[in-house]
């Protein structure tokens, strides 16, 4: 395992520039999750890394080391794509012994026997070894692709929205699992979604990206409580933070201050200015408002059990909202 | 509920004449059924009676006995017939292993992604549009010792004389004349399968190779070689079947000769059924042949349905 450095590095395919100018670490051991909307360049990034793209500008360097001319082989990385990208014609067993059987490797059959039957193991596949890779089911599949990264000891991990085209419940549940195995491996992972809640659950640092750029980095814990824009606070947190133009509430925004965030959170229900109930949503653990407040739609969560009833009007008021500039950078 | 049903398309027979919609199925297939027993099924069933009698098509009048199994023992205790068999065999072995190692050589260049593959593709397609009868001809012309193109660049290459060898009349160089014809006619065809199978290969799973760290010679070992096999024996099986039966290239070139060095089994049986005469002998030998290329067939369609399974 080892640290990975990305210093201003760009990447532009034809006339699109794809990655433009991202600089960020990965420390040692760490589970870094790339949030960021389909096209925000998460993938390219992951592909930068492991060498199956050359960047036109900048450097990456794995411990220490500018890796930018080494092929993927020569940076030993894992990965794990969002395809399943078995080798069809090959079983479940030799699926995940390929990247031993390497011959810089030179290990020893029986050590890929007990290695395999290991990270079978750990995925919930040893019965499936003698299958043929095309005779699984979807999750199977990807399980076997990420155990094809597991049973080797690489600089980092990389993965490219592993679990999207699992169900909601096998997600779930390999997200829990992914993490557990993270954490006891001490492994370094480089981790690319677009779902907030995989990022927000599994990630040490999360990086957010728009259109190319990194446009946060930190704790998913001080991205949710500090985006620097609206576009990262939209990001994160559900239902998403609301935006209103500042003044609403009376309250006094720093200078320059035009718009103003409130997350559920922010805004306290009993007193303050009315607003109108237009629907109700019970969710079982939680409530949700969708509020009309002065020409604006507004969505809150209070208590599961209040009976707040459709038509009727109460009062809120915002508490510590956050406050954004009208290009939508944050300001304090 | 109504409006479903209507919809659902009546028996078209019914407003016609009667008929159900099987007879007009019927109608429809009888003529393909007629012509498949008229021209296929009935040669074939005659053939088999006519093998195992005395028959001569030149004379018609003539009484024609049953001679039992007399034809078939004479065809395979016949040395010159099986010395036919081997010049066959080793035309086969010969075609296909060179078709076999140069189409895919050259289907995995045009797959490399460079400009104008396109091009080069219809390009080395071209002599197989060609009719067999016309590439014969012109590779009469390029054997020709004193004027021959290809005998001129053997010599050039090589520094002996063009004019002192002769590809299509001397013995041991007449089967390598054909082998060399079929292959560049019908190497392209191999090629083509051969494209396809590698087409089918994504790119993600030589990224995920690269990953793991295999090197360009393993990835063409356990990727590209297991993944294209399928593909590889069904052009395999298609030359194999069609050289088996192989005839109208040789007649142009050699036309069996010198001596019956190049008389691959099915020009030997045209001899037999239509310049001797010998109808019931070659309905023999057409029914040995026909057992022979179909029994290899079928042991080879199932290896290669294992290779698919795979």
């Amino acid at each position: 395992m080892a640290e990975v450095q990305l210093k201003n590095v760009s990447k532009s395919f034809a006339d699109t520039s794809a990655i433009t100018d991202m600089t960020f670490g990965i420390d040692d051991g760490e589970f870094v999750v790339l949030l960021g909307p389909t096209g925000a360049g998460k993938t390219t990034t992951l592909r930068l890394i492991a060498g199956l793209e050359n960047c036109d500008a900048g450097s990456i360097e794995i411990d220490g080391t500018v890796v930018n001319h080494y092929t993927p082989a020569q940076r030993n990385v894992a990965m794990v794509f969002q395809q399943y990208s078995l080798y069809p014609h090959l079983s479940v067993r030799d699926n995940l012994a390929f990247p031993l059987r390497s011959p810089i490797l030179k290990t020893p059959e029986d050590e890929i026997t007990r290695k395999v039957n290991e990270v079978a193991e750990i995925l919930h596949i040893p019965n499936k070894l003698d299958n043929k890779a095309t005779e699984l089911s979807g999750g199977e599949m990807q399980r076997v692709s990420i155990g094809r990264a597991l049973v080797r000891d690489p600089a980092i991990f990389l993965m490219d929205e592993p679990l999207s085209s699992l169900d909601a419940k096998l997600r779930a549940d390999l997200r829990v699992e992914l993490k557990r195995l993270q954490a006891e491996m001490k492994k370094t992972l480089l981790y690319v979604t677009h779902d907030q809640i995989e990022a927000m659950t599994m990630a040490s640092q999360i990086g957010v990206l728009d259109e190319g750029r990194l446009v946060q980095f930190g704790t998913p814990r001080d991205i949710y409580q500090n985006p620097n824009s609206t576009y990262v606070a939209a990001r994160l947190g559900q239902p998403r933070i609301n935006l209103l133009p500042s003044g609403l509430f009376g309250e006094n925004g720093p200078q320059g201050a035009s718009q103003i965030g409130l997350r559920p959170e922010n805004i306290e229900v009993g007193k303050g200015r009315d607003a109108h109930i237009l629907r109700v949503e019970h969710l079982g653990d939680q409530t949700r408002l969708h509020l009309k407040f002065v020409e604006h739609d507004l969505v809150t969560l209070i208590d599961a059990h209040s009976d707040y009833q459709e038509g009727e009007t109460i009062q809120i008021s915002a508490v510590d909202p956050l406050f954004f500039d009208a290009a939508g950078s944050r300001i304090s | 509920m109504e409006r479903v049903a209507s919809a659902t398309p009546s028996p078209i027979a019914h407003s016609v004449r009667g008929l159900s919609d099987r007879a007009i199925a019927w109608v429809f297939v009888a003529p393909t059924i007629f012509l498949l027993l008229a021209i296929n099924i009935f040669p074939l069933i005659w053939t088999i009676q006519l093998s195992f009698t005395n028959y001569k098509a030149n004379r018609i009048g003539r009484e024609v006995k049953n001679v039992g199994l007399r034809n078939y023992e004479r065809i395979l205790t016949d040395t010159d017939i099986w010395l036919n068999m081997q010049a066959t065999a080793h035309f086969l072995f010969w075609t296909i292993a060179l078709q076999v190692l140069i189409g895919f050589a050259l289907a995995w260049l045009i797959n490399k992604k460079f400009k104008g593959n396109d091009l080069w593709t219809t390009i080395i397609v071209l002599p197989m549009m060609l009719s067999p009868a016309v590439v014969g001809n012109f590779w009469k012309f390029l054997y020709q010792p004193q004027i021959g193109l290809f005998n001129y660049i053997i010599s050039f290459f090589t520094g002996v004389e063009p004019s002192s060898f002769q590809m299509l009349g001397q013995v041991n160089l007449a089967p390598w004349s054909i082998v060399i014809v079929d292959t560049w006619m019908w190497t392209p065809f191999v090629m083509l399968i051969c494209l396809a199978g590698l087409r089918s290969i994504p790119d993600y799973i030589y990224e995920a190779a690269e990953i793991d760290r295999a090197s360009k010679w393993r990835q063409f070992w356990t990727i590209t070689v297991p993944m294209v096999m399928p593909f590889l024996m069904l052009a395999v099986l298609f030359r194999g079947i069609e050289n088996f039966k192989m005839f109208d290239l040789v007649v142009q070139l050699t036309g069996g000769g010198p001596g019956s060095t190049t008389e691959l089994t099915s020009i030997n049986l045209k001899r037999e059924a239509f310049e001797k005469w010998r109808t019931g002998y070659a309905s023999a030998y057409a029914i040995i042949l026909f057992v022979t290329v179909f029994g290899l067939a079928s042991i080879y369609v199932k290896a290669l349905n294992k290779v698919k399974e795979r």
